[in-house]
Formats: C-alpha cells, sequence, structure tokens
C-alpha cells in the first residue's frame, strides 16, 4: 500500500531488509469501545448474559459452587 | 495556612491555596488551623443521646481503670458502639436514599416521564431484571424497565424476607450471613432499626448494636448502593473505558466554567446533553466565551467522566479550590461532601452556586430544584445562568496548569469482557494470574480526602506499595481521584510503577495498574467483581479466601464507614487510616479488629502509616495465598501423556 511507511533494519545474518513502520493512528481516543454494540438483538443479548456471566446467568452453577446447593 | 505545614501532594491544590491565602479566602485548610478535634468526641466516647448529657467518657489515665459510664448507667462500650452504629446508618442511609431518588426517576423515564432520561442499555435492563426475577422473553423494554422499577422501589420499604441482591453473593457467604442472623430484610427498615435501637434506654450490649450495624451495612453495599449503580448503568450506559483529563488545570480562561460537584448524576447528565445543544453554544459565544466547558467535582465528577469523557476538576478538598481561579462561572451541588464553607468562597468571586436537590439547600445560594419531569429544563436554565455571568468575571483569572490524563470506566462488565472479549468474557485470566504468582492479589483503595492528613498523599503512599508489590488496585471515589492526578490511572504507569508481574498483566490486557471503577456509590462494582473471582473457581469459595483487602486511608465520611463494614462483613480485611472511631472503648475495637474474624472471617484494621497499612495488606494477601497453597509462583503445566502416567 503506498501510504504505508517502510524502515531499514538488520536482519539476524547482516542483511538490510526493509521492514513495515508503524502503521496505527496518533492521537487519543474520542469516546469509550462501545464492545455491546454488537449485541444488537434481545436473543444474542441474553446469549451474552447466560455464557459471559454464567457466574450469575448461566443454567448450571459454576466453578467453585458448580455442584453445590442453593444457600 | 501555617507555612510550616505541607497540606498537599498535588501542585495544583498547593497554587490555589497560596492565592486563597494572598487573598485572605477561608478554605478547609485555614478552618483546619483554627478547629482542633476534640479529644473525647474523637473518640466517639461522648455521649450526646439524651437531654440528661453529653456525658463524656475519657479514657482512665494510666493506672486508673475507672469503670466510667454515663447518667444513665451506659457503659463507653454501649456509647461508642452506638455511635458507631449511628455513622453506620446515616453513611446507608445517604446512599439509599441516593439509590431512592434513582430508583424514582428511572420508574419515570420507563413510564416516559423523565424529560431527557431513557433505557440507554438494554443489556444491563435484562442482567438486572434475571436478578430480580422479572420474566423476559418477548415483553417490551418499557415493561421489563416499569416493572423492574416497581421490584427496586420495594427493596426500599420490604419489612420482611431477604433483599433480592443478596442472592449474588458466593453462596458461602450467604450461609455465614444466614448463620449470624444479618441478611437485611429492607434498606429503610435496617436504617430505621439502628437509630431505635441507639435511642436512649434500648439496646445496651454492644455486640448487638454492632451485628444491627452489619444487617444495615450490607443493605447498603448489596441493596441501595447496588441499585443506584445498577438502574444507573440503565438509564445512562454501563461505563467503558474512556479517556479523560483531571485536575484544576481542566478549567479554561476563555470558556463558560460550570462545575457539576455531588453525587447523584441525574442532573449532570442533562447538562452534558445541555450543553452540547448549538443554542445554548451560540449563546455562550454571545457572551464573548468560546465555548461552554463542563467539569466535575466529586462522585458526580466521576460519574460523567467515565459515561461522557468530561473532565474531572478534582476531588473532596479541591471543592473550594475550584472557585478560587476565579474561573468558574457556577456550581451545581446536589447532595453529600458539599462544604457550606463553599458559599463564602463564592461571594469572593463572581460564581453563582446552584443548590439542585430537594433534600438540601445552602444558605445564599441559588436554588433550582432538579425534577425529572423538567429535568432538561432545568438544565438549560441552569447553563444560561451560567453563559450570563460569564462577563461578570472579577479580577484576573488563575487557573493552574496542571491536569492529567487518565483512563476510567471500569464496570464489573468490562473487566470480564477486557480479560476474555465478548465470547470469551470470564474472570479466569486474572485467576490463572493470581494463581501463577504474576498476581500477588487484589485490594479496593477507595474513599475521601481528610483535611487532617496531606491531601491525596497516603492513598498515592498505598497505592504505589501495594502496585509496586504486584497487587492490583480497584479504585473508586476521591481516591480514584487522587490516583489520577498521580499519574496511576493509564496503561503506561504499568511499567513506571508496578511490579514486574502485575506490569506484564497488564500490558498484555492493556489495562492501569489501578483500576477507576467509579463513584463511591459504586465500590457494589467491587462486591460484584470479587464474587466473580470466587464464582469463577480456583481461589476458595467465599470471598473472605480470596487474597484481597479494603481500605479507605484518608476516609472522613460517614458513607466510608458503611461501606468499610459491608467490606468487613463481606469477608474481606479492611484496613483506615485517619483517626479511628471506636479508640475510646478496647472492647469495641478487639470486637471489630479481631472477634470479627471468627464470625466474618474479615477483619477491621487501623493503621495511621499508609505505607505500613498496605504492608498489612499485602501481609493479609500472602496468608490467604498461603491458605490457597499459592505461596510460591507456578506456571500452568499442560500435562502430556507421559507426565499423567507419572501422577498415578
Amino acid at each position: 500500500m503506498s501510504d504505508y511507511t517502510y524502515d531499514e533494519k538488520e536482519r539476524f545474518d547482516g542483511v538490510t531488509i526493509k521492514v513495515l513502520g508503524p502503521t496505527y493512528e496518533e492521537g487519543k481516543p474520542e469516546g469509550g469501545h462501545d464492545w455491546k454494540s454488537g449485541l444488537d438483538t434481545r436473543e444474542k443479548a441474553l446469549d451474552y448474559l447466560r455464557t459471559a456471566l454464567r457466574y450469575w446467568y448461566g443454567a448450571e452453577g459454576f466453578g467453585s459452587e458448580k455442584r453445590k446447593k442453593e444457600a | 495556612m501555617a507555612d510550616e505545614l505541607i497540606r498537599s501532594i498535588d501542585k495544583a491544590t498547593l497554587e490555589m491555596l497560596e492565592k486563597a491565602e494572598k487573598e485572605q479566602v477561608s478554605t478547609v485548610f485555614s478552618r483546619a488551623d483554627q478547629i482542633k478535634p476534640c479529644p473525647i468526641g474523637v473518640e466517639e466516647s461522648c455521649c450526646k443521646i439524651c437531654a440528661m448529657g453529653p456525658c463524656r467518657m475519657p479514657r482512665s489515665k494510666k493506672g486508673e481503670e475507672k469503670a466510667r459510664m454515663g447518667v444513665c448507667g451506659a457503659t463507653v462500650e454501649t456509647v461508642v458502639a452506638r455511635n458507631f452504629a449511628r455513622k453506620i446508618a446515616a453513611g446507608s442511609a445517604s446512599h439509599s436514599d441516593h439509590a431512592r431518588e434513582v430508583t424514582e426517576t428511572f420508574l419515570k423515564a420507563a413510564q416516559g416521564q423523565a424529560q431527557g432520561f431513557t433505557i440507554k442499555d438494554e443489556i444491563k435492563l435484562f442482567e438486572v431484571a434475571l436478578d430480580f426475577g422479572i420474566e423476559i422473553e418477548d415483553r417490551s423494554v418499557t415493561d421489563i424497565a416499569i416493572e423492574l422499577g416497581q421490584k427496586a422501589l420495594e427493596e426500599f420499604g420490604k419489612q420482611h424476607g431477604e433483599l433480592t441482591y443478596i442472592r449474588k453473593a458466593p453462596l458461602k457467604r450467604q450461609e455465614i450471613w444466614k448463620k449470624q442472623g444479618v441478611i437485611p430484610r429492607g434498606i429503610d427498615r435496617e436504617v430505621v432499626e439502628i437509630m431505635h435501637r441507639t435511642h436512649m434506654g434500648v439496646d445496651q450490649d454492644y455486640v448487638h448494636i454492632l451485628e444491627q450495624a452489619t444487617r444495615c451495612a450490607l443493605a447498603d453495599g448489596w441493596g441501595g448502593s447496588m441499585i443506584s449503580t445498577d438502574l444507573q448503568d440503565i438509564m445512562f450506559g454501563t461505563p467503558v473505558p474512556v479517556v479523560g483529563t483531571i485536575n484544576l488545570g481542566v478549567l479554561k480562561e476563555d470558556e463558560v466554567n460550570i462545575v457539576v460537584h455531588g453525587h447523584e448524576p441525574l442532573l449532570p447528565e442533562l447538562l452534558v446533553t445541555a450543553s452540547r445543544d448549538p443554542e445554548i453554544k451560540k449563546l455562550a459565544e454571545k457572551a464573548g466565551a468560546k465555548g461552554i466547558n463542563l467539569a466535575g467535582m466529586c462522585c458526580s465528577a466521576n460519574e460523567v467522566l467515565m459515561r461522557h469523557g468530561i473532565p474531572c476538576a478534582g476531588n473532596f478538598l479541591q471543592q473550594e479550590l475550584a472557585l478560587v481561579t476565579g474561573a468558574v462561572e457556577l456550581m451545581t451541588v446536589d447532595v453529600q461532601c458539599q462544604m457550606q464553607g463553599l458559599q463564602d468562597v463564592a461571594a469572593c468571586f463572581h460564581t453563582k452556586l446552584v443548590s439542585t436537590s430537594d433534600r438540601a439547600k445552602i444558605q445564599g445560594a441559588t436554588h433550582m430544584e432538579f425534577h425529572p419531569d423538567t429535568g432538561l429544563d432545568t438544565a438549560k436554565k441552569i447553563l444560561r445562568l451560567a453563559i450570563e455571568n460569564f462577563p461578570n468575571r472579577r479580577g484576573p483569572v488563575q487557573i493552574p496548569d496542571h491536569k492529567e490524563d487518565i483512563v476510567a470506566g471500569f464496570s464489573h462488565e468490562t473487566i470480564n469482557y477486557l480479560l476474555g472479549g465478548l465470547f470469551r468474557a470470564s474472570y479466569r485470566p486474572l485467576n490463572d494470574n493470581i494463581v501463577n504468582g504474576r498476581i500477588r492479589g487484589v485490594a479496593g483503595v477507595v474513599g475521601c480526602n481528610n483535611v487532617r492528613t496531606v491531601h491525596d498523599s497516603a492513598h498515592i503512599a498505598m497505592i504505589k506499595e501495594l502496585i509496586k508489590n504486584d497487587v492490583l488496585v480497584l479504585t473508586t471515589g476521591c481516591a480514584a481521584m487522587a490516583c489520577g492526578k498521580a499519574g496511576l490511572l493509564t496503561p503506561e504507569a504499568a511499567r513506571a510503577f508496578a511490579g514486574e508481574g502485575l506490569a506484564e498483566v497488564c500490558e498484555a490486557v492493556g489495562i492501569p495498574p489501578v483500576l477507576h471503577m467509579g463513584a463511591c456509590v459504586d465500590n457494589s462494582r467491587i462486591l460484584v467483581a470479587a464474587s466473580a473471582m470466587v464464582k469463577e473457581g480456583g481461589l476458595g469459595d467465599d470471598l473472605s479466601d480470596l487474597p484481597v483487602a479494603g481500605a479507605a486511608p484518608e476516609w472522613m465520611s460517614e458513607k466510608a464507614l458503611a461501606i468499610g463494614q459491608y467490606f468487613v462483613a463481606s469477608g474481606i480485611f479492611t484496613v483506615f487510616g485517619s483517626p479511628w472511631p471506636t479508640l475510646g472503648s478496647d472492647k469495641v475495637t478487639r470486637h471489630l479488629f479481631e472477634e470479627y474474624e471468627e464470625i466474618y472471617k474479615g477483619t477491621w484494621a487501623f493503621e495511621a502509616d499508609p505505607v505500613k497499612a498496605a504492608q498489612r495488606m499485602i501481609a493479609h494477601i500472602d496468608t490467604k495465598r498461603k491458605a490457597l497453597g499459592l505461596e510460591k509462583a507456578r506456571e500452568r503445566v499442560l500435562f502430556d501423556m507421559a507426565m499423567r502416567r507419572n501422577l498415578t
């Protein structure tokens, strides 16, 4: 790609090679990363709760409490 | 201000204190010089409960061993325990009344009667609905939200049974609470019962009084505070990491500066919305300003910072100093932690102080009451008042050139996501890194500022000691803001301040070594995060098994005591600095510091030196690691078949 920058570096065997320079944009993010935005249907949201927050909302208990009776 | 006293480790604070002294403006710092703490009151051995006293019961001099009692015969144990319990009642009432306001607004928002409010985070709505046993299926968001609002409101007035959120705690912890008979029945009931029991001539057994104090504190942490946090998340969005700036340097000379101070994020949220209104922006330009600069102070700051990246002007002890800059057109205050001295400072400059809650007025301040049904109109009115006040600045403005970048907004859900991604969200990586020793343990360092300590110094000394020793720190409230100002809330801080193991994990995940989890009401997030660590497995089956500790090195508010008491009753070793309010009675202190270990498997401790306090926390973490068999660092080993055969 034309707008990429390249640096020259020495390889382990002494040969000079071209390596891809930084590709990130400098600066600060303007907002928070809304990682929940992908969960755009109710089904996906509930699936997420049952898996990601399985400690409370999974069908079975989890980890240290898997086989214990409810308090 | 006496020259020899070091007041703060924060340069912006020192610069403004110098200006205040030069201009003879009274601040909390100068007033503290004029009023010494009462030596009997500081140990809480003074009873003012009936009109036969006050009865002062100072500790006996060495060799005297006097058994002191009040006019009614109340022992010093009873008096100290009553005072301690009353503080916890006040702290719990504050958080929970905040939660009530949020719940009522939430219900109105769900019913479409709250101007400018809506349900922003549907996933969190479903999450909390599941907690409350509300049917989701194909029901509309409005229906679910209305039922949730009603059920949440019922938690306050419940007379019997158990608070709903108690079930979020690990099962073993619930069993301990059940065995001790301290599961809260209803939020308001527990506060009222403390006030009744500590009335003249009622409960006269310090152990029994403190048992109710525990029930009340649990109603705060696993009740009021948790309701508040969750419903705010649903209305305003669950926080995600956001970049912000902190300290008095966020104020701008050429813009209309409005500082939102207090604790309830309801009006501040609408001020954020209204400040983006083109009409309001135009008005500001017409008044000669380049724009509107909204900044936060205290916990309102944490709320709008976490959700919108609104800059934070400072923590508790900086509230008057923000006005001393001469650059603040208007400061709004709602409830909790706002000093009455603010109005006198405001009067020295052009600043308008505006109180907005129906619960709190300040003499001399303008009162513009916030009501959810007309909230947005009130927000715009406040902004207009600030804009009109811009041309009234008196004298030169002096804004300290100090501000720091920070990353805030680590909700429990976001930590879960950051550790494992969307489809593998989990606390497993955290637990694994505790097991393998890269992370030694986790500490919750929270709480206020106290003018009797050097501003921010205890927070920073303690937290630097902890992260240097590979302890991941979770922080809220004014402690979080102290961390921000000291540069601890950026991912880069891991390499600069943390031990090798913690730094490695922080760099791998891309998080700071100190995680900003919100306002002081959001300590409930720490409880949920710790419960997730237990439930994930591998670190015992109760909160008291975890290598974790809590602290509030610069506490001053009654809310801090309520928070500490629910941390302790949840099984967490918790150390406080500043004065400790039961020193008037050795028996009460021993009960909290030693006997609680037997009852709740968590204890209080007091240590004024923050570094020594951190070392005690680390020693406690090490004890828990040893009990879990984790005293030595170990890597996870994937066994091949030959290794498996060798096992038998």
